[in-house]
């Protein structure tokens, strides 16, 4: 799976660096000298100021989004919830980075997710669609039928030998992923590494048939999307994933390019079940960390934090 | 002209029907050929014996054709322009063998009418079975409904190359969602039976069969506009043989006014122009050809047997084994037995059903309980943001109720089977039950050192989201029974759900509460169990999925 290896290369990236130091140097911008030296990048704010302020000092969007290009983004809005049970990506993040990808020049952006209930009521509740049907480019869909997935292979698998993605995902250049920070009676936390179920047909023989923790590695050999953004505006800390459940506001963006990193952080943030957890202590992300998916332990990451 | 409005009408009653879904705006009132049906409100009323806002609608349809005549057979009934286009389409210049002397079968409807309406007296819902605008909803519902989904996604998956490549990225994701039924062959057969009788004669179906009709033209000879032939008649008969209803007499000057459906065919086809239909106040009934011909024996016969079929229908075990039965109603159903009395088997509540989850009974509740709906949880769950069977329901069997007091509806509750669980029977880490619920009634507390998951009885409203996804195979081992449902006539869900100290809003406490619980000794059996319980390390006092 060649084509979804979109990782970024160490020589693109070192291009991208310089080229955005070069910038900054002109433009005198100071975020954007920084913007290299970090793994993560946690703003703290309202839902849509607070993911602007991510993108900006993340060096801004074009940075992942090329002009011409077709992007997916995968926010979760798998339950028929509105925003405030969060159970679902809040609709001004979604909107937020939807925004910048059309201003970066993509030339469509979707917006998917398999979601677990029925689709008309899940983009409603959601708000996700209002949100963003003014932007031109932007389709906001849920797939929930077998043939809008294409099935891979699993090379690095362990337990999954092929898993049907999402064609679009496979068809396209740019995928973000957008998950909400939320328990999960499964998982402990579904963040975004446990939102890569979304993007799959079917995830039912994750609970059923395979270690759901090895599974969940294992799709992240497969599916790596180039930024994650974890919606921490709000977090579902019990009762997760459906709620409803308890639900704090630690007001974060968390934003990064390594998957486990940004979720071994969102897992940092706040107690799960009434009790702190460090991303070591979740069993799929340590898996996937061990898999070499990512860093796992936050000490030794640089991680920017700023207030919006 | 006729054409025409036949066609206007039935194109209403098809975009009532698809509107008939999620998201019904309260103002539309989508069943509203269903409750301008007078036999359909007589037979709700006079079986459950109160009087049904919803079915006083008829009233208007009553009021005009006393005004008007039987006008609605010819040019509103969606039924009878089903049968007039099927029949244009099938048998058009196709010589029919014709009955000799009809005089007999034109009575059968009116005695069915009478086996309806004394059926109803003595408490079974029976009309259904042959009134027009409900038996059209069913075969709308269980058969032109999901064969359009069918070839309009088969439509868009041979669009959907031409789609991909323009980069229409709606049209190439668009897919309807296929509901299915459990009945559809069975009600295609009835609806193809109509059809094809009209080999035979013209609106075989109108003529000699239909309850509705039979009703109206009791009422009809009143109205205003009567057939009138002029002298110019030359006794041609080809009005006798053009006319759909044989309403035309042996004698061409004079017609039976109860079967007149005023479709003025008879007018188009006089070469003479002799026919037309004045305005006349003049008070007939129309003299020997629109009596009804009922001998009294014929009239007692059928009397009798309606109230026989009435009172067989209802002598059944399954109204008092109801709660013993596996058979979930639609939240905001009223009580079984008014339920079954009430509801007049149209299909529009599994039209309408968001998830699929309503299906019709075949006999499942017996002889009285045919076509109505259940939930059938294995297939669909109940979506706590739909509300819409209650709002089309044209009889308020099931009660139209808003999303709050709809949740509280409680149509049952899950139960769990140990046995089948891979939680408890094989120590799986399983928690979609748990995952799905919308009301966190499933939690896991810590039973012989590993998290097993229980149903808290006092949250579940049985929507059924657990057994539709329990991952299984075949039977669910978390299943939603009739126990605990609430059905209520009138009065509120909400406070009923109060009284019972039920409470489906959310509430976290119980997640904490597992945390907190402690005194819990797993260490004694911890080695024992170590090698025969491979899938979950035991760790009772963390959450699931942390180390």
């Amino acid at each position: 799976m060649g084509e979804c290896n979109r990782r970024i290369t160490r020589r693109q990236f070192l291009k991208t660096a310089a080229a955005g130091v070069a910038l900054g140097l002109a433009g005198r911008t100071p975020f954007l000298e920084a913007k290299e030296d970090y793994d993560l990048v946690a703003i703290s704010g309202e839902p849509a100021a607070a993911t602007r302020k991510t993108l900006e000092v993340m060096g801004g969007i074009s940075r992942f989004v090329k002009k011409g290009q077709r992007v997916v983004l995968k926010p979760n809005m798998s339950f028929s919830r509105t925003p405030d049970f969060s159970a679902t990506t809040h609709p001004l993040v979604v909107v937020t980075v939807a925004q910048a990808c059309i201003e970066a020049g993509a030339q469509q952006v979707l917006i998917l997710d398999h979601t677990l209930q029925r689709a008309e009521p899940c983009l409603e509740r959601t708000g996700i669609r209002d949100a963003c049907k003014s932007i031109s480019g932007v389709y906001v869909l849920a797939l929930q039928e077998r043939k809008f997935f294409r099935e891979v292979k699993v090379p690095q698998g362990k337990v999954l030998e092929r898993v049907e993605v999402m064609k679009e995902i496979l068809d396209s250049q740019v995928l973000i992923n957008i998950p909400v920070a939320k328990s999960h009676s499964a998982t402990g936390v579904s963040l975004g590494m446990k939102g890569l179920m979304g993007m799959i047909w079917d995830r039912e023989s994750f609970h059923s048939q395979y270690n759901i923790n090895q599974a969940i590695a294992d799709l992240g050999t497969v599916i790596k999307p180039q930024l994650t953004i974890l919606d921490a505006t709000r977090a579902l800390v019990s009762g997760g994933p459906g709620g409803p459940g308890e639900v704090k506001k630690p007001n974060l963006i968390i934003a990064g390019i390594d998957p486990v990193a940004v979720d071994s952080y969102g897992v940092s943030i706040v107690p799960w079940y009434g009790q702190n957890f460090k991303g070591r202590q979740v069993e799929h992300l340590l898996v996937a960390h061990q898999q070499g998916l990512g860093k796992i332990d936050i000490d030794q990451l640089k991680i920017l934090k700023e207030k919006v | 002209m006729r054409t025409l409005i036949q066609a206007l009408s039935l194109l209403l009653f098809s975009i009532f029907f698809v509107f008939a879904t999620y998201k019904l705006p309260n103002w539309l009132p989508a069943d509203i050929y269903l409750r301008l049906d007078p036999l359909l409100g007589m037979n709700a009323v006079f079986a459950a014996r109160v009087i049904i806002s919803r079915a006083l609608w008829s009233l208007a349809l009553i009021g005009t054709t006393l005004v008007i005549g039987r006008f609605f057979c010819a040019y509103v009934c969606p039924m009878g322009a089903s049968i007039d286009f099927l029949d244009f389409l099938f048998f058009w210049k196709k010589k029919r063998p014709g009955l000799k002397s009809d005089a007999n079968l034109r009575k059968v409807k009116f005695f069915l009418l009478i086996i309806f309406i004394s059926a109803a007296v003595v408490g079974l819902s029976l009309a259904f079975v042959m009134d027009p605008i409900s038996l059209l909803t069913r075969f709308y519902t269980f058969f032109v409904y999901p064969l359009a989904i069918t070839l309009i996604n088969l439509f868009l998956d041979l669009l959907r190359p031409l789609s991909q490549a323009l980069g229409w990225i709606i049209l190439s994701h668009l897919h309807y969602f296929q509901s299915v039924y459990y009945m559809t062959a069975i009600t295609l057969l009835i609806f193809g039976g109509i059809v094809f009788l009209n080999r035979l004669v013209p609106r075989f179906w109108c003529r000699y069969l239909c309850p509705l009709g039979a009703f109206l033209s009791l009422i009809s000879p009143l109205g205003l506009f009567k057939r009138r032939v002029h002298e110019d008649c030359n006794e041609c008969l080809k009005c006798q043989k053009a006319c759909p209803m044989g309403a035309v007499a042996e004698n061409p000057m004079e017609t039976r006014l109860r079967e007149c459906i005023q479709c003025r065919t008879c007018a188009k086809v006089c070469p003479q122009n002799a026919i037309t239909f004045p305005m006349s106040l003049s008070y007939s009934l129309g003299g020997e050809y629109s009596s009804i011909n009922f001998s009294r024996r014929g009239f007692l016969y059928s009397l009798a047997g309606g109230l026989a079929v009435g009172f067989l229908g209802t002598q059944t075990p399954f109204t008092l084994r109801q709660s013993k039965h596996q058979l979930i109603r639609p939240p905001g159903a009223i009580p079984e037995t008014e339920f079954l009395r009430t509801c007049i088997r149209c299909g529009e509540c599994m039209k309408s059903c968001l998830t699929n989850t309503l299906q019709p009974c075949l006999w499942e509740s017996g002889f009285s309980g045919l076509w109505t709906p259940r939930m059938d949880p294995r297939l669909a769950p109940c979506d706590q943001n739909c509300n819409v069977c209650g709002k089309v329901c044209p009889t308020q069997a099931i009660r139209s109720l808003s999303l709050e007091e709809k949740t509280h509806a409680k149509v049952g509750t899950a139960v769990l089977r140990k046995e089948m669980c891979l939680v408890w029977a094989q120590n799986k880490i399983c928690l979609i039950c748990d995952e799905i619920c919308p009301y966190n009634a499933i939690v896991f507390r810590p039973v012989e050192g590993y998290r097993r998951p229980v149903v808290v009885a006092s949250k579940c409203n049985g929507c059924g989201y657990c057994e539709q996804r329990c991952p299984v195979k075949g039977e669910s081992a978390i299943v939603v029974g009739p126990n605990g449902e609430i059905r209520l006539k009138e009065g509120s869900f909400v406070e009923q759900a109060k009284k019972l100290q039920l409470d489906f809003k959310p509430d976290p406490g119980d997640d904490k509460f597992i945390l907190e619980e402690e005194g819990f000794k797993v260490e004694d059996k911890k080695e024992e169990r170590k090698n025969i319980l491979p899938h979950e390390k035991l760790q009772p006092k963390k959450p699931k999925g942390f180390l």
